[in-house]
């Protein structure tokens, strides 16, 4: 019981929704929410498959994050990623992930990517729409490597190479001209990386590096990084300002002590 | 977040991080009070800044006050910042059809003393930057002045100069933020509290 | 308005006991030996695999269950009662990765499991659980071992024993115990007190063991790290074990 007094309720709570509507009526927006512009992609091949996704994320027009991670854990044979509400797709994905790893238990055996992808979709639907996460989703399973996208609406997909975010058309636009059926696995890397680079260069959602998530029946290569194309410059000079540049009007160090044990209290 | 307007900034250096922020209370153009508390200390080595909503602020610093002496009587440890930063991202997705309108920061040690910085917006979707971040209603004059005055390695007395001047510079080109600001470096060895000198306009 | 009529059906009696509790226990001293030994390094849990008749499929009895990457959990006493456990700890170990991002500690989802227990104890229209649990886990202060009784009271062992042959078990442990052991001995002689009163002939099939130690596990984000992990020891693993004994 003493853990309920902390643990949130089940589900989302809307005590806020109606000031929050007062407030927008007088002018006063909520703060623009992160949202992962974004090129994601994922292709198959011949021994699986192979997910991609940029690292920008952005609020309104200004970069939040120049190195997230948009290729979310969902099972060890599984990852997904994400694009839309970056929130949205962080907590969805990681609640679908503690659901699988519940039905692993129950059931013994790994999870498969079609019990994931209807988790997914149904739970996108029930909330129509309003759960932001446009999803591209991969896994190797008993029956082999799948890829399928789901849109925020709940609608999913199963097409052997598919993109989602802003920067989707440009990787389309590679995939359609370079993809092949049974394609090596390094140059299938090489492809998503071009096709997320297209979405780097092309889109101004999508940003930063390329990382690739390599997944076969043998297990999972999560390349972070992959290639690195917008590397910073570095600075020439230093901006390190002297000592006592800033003006200070009060000063409190609180200074840590090792606490050692010292001899018992006298008692007697 | 343009009602009381704020802003706060936190930095990583050597062995140490930093976190900063406005001190203005204000609705709207008319400023209340110059002392107002937007930074909060979690435990000995974990620090929130909360910009936003000024009752949003008090009302989520209340909460995670709660939540942490909880954590700590119920675990019997004390919470790093990346489980804290995990806690308050739970807290705010749960209200993700009705967000508090607050863009938290938070900075602190790790057990093993290294440093943590992040923030995350409203939903409560979390960002872990290597060198800084900002949050508040002069994020991108900041942005602005972090992204040119950061460099990697700062000895704590630098780190105190650097993210200082990022913040006062920031907001004297922000309206609604400033009048003072107060800032905390936490080292493994001691807690730097200072409060600076701004403009008062 | 139901709960209007159903009392607890654990009630003191004049003396001041719970009769229904020690009732319990006595269904856990009628169930199958379990085995919990604490090492340096990590912990082991076993049991031994009772079937009523040779002709059940041994193979889908499952004693030893991992309730989260860290940790797991054996029984002694009655298996249904001990199913509805391990779900509530599963999910509970969920909703703390939930709020946290991380493993709970052993002595946090201990407490849950505990706390499930007890209000078992008190509240109307059910009764207590019919099982002792043996509770390992591997976590940022290192391995530990806890057992948990139908009352919801629970302690920390360095090594116990419950169900039908506890009281035999905890004599040769306290017999065979040293604090400098280590996993691999921690489950050569946890076999040892199983063997002490095992009925039949011991292998593979017939016991469950479990063990919680730091392995070298490959993150989510692809990088190589030491964590506590929770892992059943395969078949062939158990069959070294013994062949070591013989």
């Amino acid at each position: 019981m003493a853990m309920k007094v902390e643990l949130p309720q089940k589900g989302f709570n809307f005590e806020n929704f109606q000031r929050n509507a007062v407030l927008a009526d007088k002018g006063y927006k909520a703060p623009k929410v992160t949202k992962t512009g974004t090129t994601i992609c994922g292709c198959l091949y011949k021994d699986g498959l192979v997910l991609g996704a940029d690292t920008r994320a952005t609020e309104g027009p200004i970069v939040a994050d120049k190195n997230c991670e948009k290729i979310h854990y969902l099972a060890p044979n599984m990852y997904c990623c994400g694009a839309g509400t970056a929130a949205d797709c962080d907590h969805t994905t990681h609640l679908i992930e503690s659901k699988l790893e519940l039905h692993r238990l129950q059931t013994g055996r790994p999870s498969r990517v079609s019990t994931a992808l209807t988790m997914l979709k149904q739970m996108l639907f029930r909330y129509q729409g309003q759960i932001g996460c446009a999803l591209v989703l991969g896994g190797f399973d008993v029956n082999g490597p799948h890829l399928y996208t789901i849109y925020p609406h709940g609608s999913t997909d199963k097409l052997p190479y598919v993109t989602m975010g802003s920067g989707s058309l440009a990787a389309m636009a590679v995939f359609e001209s370079r993809w092949r059926k049974d394609m090596e696995r390094e140059e299938a890397a090489e492809l998503v990386k071009d096709a997320i680079s297209a979405g780097i260069f092309n889109d101004l959602g999508s940003g930063s590096n390329v990382d690739v998530c390599i997944i076969t029946a043998d297990g999972v290569d999560y390349r972070r990084g992959y290639d690195k194309p917008n590397q910073r410059g570095v600075k020439e000079q230093s901006y390190k300002f002297a000592k006592g540049t800033t003006a200070i009007l009060t000063e409190d160090i609180r200074q840590f002590v090792d606490v050692v044990e010292g001899d018992a209290m006298d008692i007697s | 977040m343009e009602y009381n307007g704020s802003a706060i900034i936190a930095m990583k250096g050597k062995n140490c991080v930093a976190i900063a922020a406005d001190r203005r209370f204000g609705v709207q153009a008319l400023t209340l009070s110059t002392d107002f508390k937007k930074v909060f200390q979690m435990n000995e080595r974990v620090f929130i800044g909360l910009p936003g909503l000024a009752t949003d602020v008090q009302t989520l610093y209340e909460r995670f006050r709660f939540k942490t002496n909880m954590y700590k009587l119920r675990e019997e440890r004390e919470i790093t910042p990346s489980t804290f930063a995990r806690m308050v991202s739970s807290t705010l997705y749960e209200k993700r059809f009705g967000p508090y309108f607050c863009e938290p920061v938070i900075a602190g040690l790790e057990k093993d003393g290294t440093p943590y910085i992040c923030t995350m917006d409203l939903l409560g979707c979390i960002t872990t930057p290597a060198d800084f971040v900002v949050s508040g209603t002069a994020s991108n004059q900041m942005y602005g002045m972090a992204e040119s005055l950061w460099e990697p390695d700062l000895e704590p007395e630098e780190l105190f100069e650097t993210i200082s001047q990022s913040l006062l510079n920031a907001v004297d080109r922000d309206a609604i933020s400033g009048w003072g600001a107060v800032v905390h470096v936490i080292t493994p060895e001691r807690i730097l509290t200072r409060t600076l000198k701004g403009r008062m306009d | 308005m139901s709960d209007r009529y159903s009392f607890s059906l654990t009630t003191f009696s004049p003396s001041g006991k719970l009769v229904q509790i020690e009732y319990a226990l006595n269904a856990v001293a009628q169930g199958v030996t379990s085995i919990g030994i604490k090492a340096t390094n990590g912990v082991v849990i076993a049991t031994e695999k009772k079937v009523p008749s040779f002709l059940v499929d041994d193979s889908t009895m499952e004693k030893v269950s991992l309730i989260c990457g860290n940790i797991g959990m054996v029984y002694s006493g009655m298996g249904p009662d001990a199913r509805v456990l391990v779900d509530k700890a599963r999910k509970s170990a969920q909703e703390y990765k939930k709020v946290y991002h991380e493993e709970p500690p052993t002595a946090m989802l201990v407490k849950e499991v505990a706390t499930v227990m007890q209000e078992y104890t008190q509240s109307g229209g059910v009764r207590p659980f019919g099982v002792s649990l043996l509770i390992a886990g591997f976590d940022d202060t290192g391995p530990s071992l806890y057992q948990v009784d139908p009352s919801g009271s629970y302690w920390a062992w360095k090594a116990s024993a419950i169900g039908k042959n506890m009281i035999n078990a905890k004599t040769f442990l306290e017999k065979r115990y040293s604090s400098t052991m280590e996993i691999e001995d921690a489950v050569h002689n946890a076999i040892l007190t199983l063997k002490e009163g095992f009925e039949g002939q011991m292998t593979e099939s017939t016991i469950e063991i479990g063990i919680a130690q730091l392995e070298e596990i490959t993150t989510k984000e692809g990088k190589k790290e030491k964590v506590g992990r929770f892992r059943k020891l395969t078949p062939s693993e158990i069959r070294d074990y013994l062949a070591n004994i013989a």
